[in-house]
């Protein structure tokens, strides 16, 4: 009689665990090109300084009073290059924009030259940042490219996109950090 | 008996000396090259599965192993805290010891609960066992037995 009350027990407390694990799986939100989370949302962007395939000095505390966005890069990821139509976009309309954000890429284990070239043939006039020993991508925690991070005039982080962003996305979720953030 | 009794008491404090030596005891000190290898064996490679940063050769292991040696040789963190700098920017799928706080030490004293539970219950199990008077032969068995001795015995009379 006892045993029976066990055995009731224990499969009613092992169908809760697998019916709360399936509930976890069907509301946990996919994690493909879109806004994802990162405990640096909110915090002080870690200090950038390097220097553009040109060899000029960046230092991203020094774009202070500009919302900055970053892009990883590498010329050999096809997401990277399917979704350079789109940041050339964002480049032009934001270049009308009076608080218009500045774009960097942020070349992710690759060769100046291969980005040069990429450059040049895609289209794309914004500065191009070094990642010396991926130092840059290691302070944001970006494993995987294209990767997008936006900074806001105070230097706070904003906003991650991870994966190849999607038409509008960048756009949209920018205007409305610029209606949350700028006084 | 009581011989047997003292051997199972001196290999229990034998255990307990080893453990209590095994906890406590130093690894002396460490080099930096020492340090960075500890850190990376600990931390998963974010974009392949089941390596190490230590082993792994993909250019987001490098990274990290590249600011691991930057912070080691800095000299300002733990080996704790260098970890936790990977954790906090790269999530806690980079941990490959999970940690003993939180959700993450259900890992570790969830095993242990279970095996607590298991002896207690095997020691209950045991002890009821051992309680259980003996059965003793109803008169029906009795009967049985009887005629089954009696049939035997007749048999063996025939042949």
């Amino acid at each position: 009689m006892r045993s029976k009350y066990l055995v009731k027990i224990v499969s009613s407390v092992v169908a809760l665990v697998l019916v709360l694990l399936l509930w976890v799986l069907i509301v946990s939100e996919p994690d493909d090109g879109q806004v994802a989370r990162s405990p640096l949302l909110g915090q002080p962007a870690p200090a950038i300084v390097t220097a553009t395939i040109d060899d000029q000095p960046f230092d991203l505390q020094r774009r202070k009073g500009s919302w900055v966005v970053l892009n990883f890069f590498n010329s050999t990821c096809v997401p990277c290059i399917n979704e350079h139509p789109l940041l050339v976009d964002f480049a032009n309309r934001e270049a009308t924009n009076d608080n218009g954000a500045e774009l960097y890429t942020v070349v992710n284990d690759d060769s100046d030259g291969s980005v040069r070239d990429f450059f040049s043939k895609n289209g794309g006039d914004w500065k191009k940042l070094r990642d010396e020993n991926g130092a840059i991508a290691v302070a944001l925690g970006v494993a995987r490219v294209p990767e997008t991070w936006v900074i806001d005039p105070n230097g706070l982080v904003r906003l991650r996109v991870t994966g190849e962003l999607s038409a509008g996305l960048l756009e949209a979720q920018l205007d409305k950090l610029r209606d949350e953030f700028t006084s | 008996m009581k011989t047997k009794k003292s051997v199972w008491l001196a290999m229990l404090l034998l255990v307990c000396v080893l453990l209590a030596f095994g906890a406590t005891r130093s690894g002396g000190p460490l080099t930096q090259q020492d340090r960075i290898d500890l850190v990376t064996s600990r931390l998963a490679c974010p974009t392949c599965s089941g390596e190490s940063v230590f082993v792994s050769q993909a250019s987001a292991a490098q990274a990290i192993r590249i600011e691991v040696a930057r912070q080691v040789a800095a000299g300002i963190r733990t080996d704790d805290e260098i970890i936790s700098y990977i954790e906090q920017r790269f999530g806690s799928q980079v941990l490959l010891v999970p940690r003993s706080t939180g959700i993450d030490s259900l890992v570790w004293s969830l095993p242990v609960a279970v095996l607590i539970v298991a002896m207690a219950l095997l020691v209950s199990a045991f002890a009821r066992w051992g309680r259980r008077e003996p059965g003793y032969p109803s008169a029906a068995d009795e009967t049985l037995v009887k005629n089954a001795l009696a049939e035997t015995a007749q048999d063996s009379n025939e042949s």
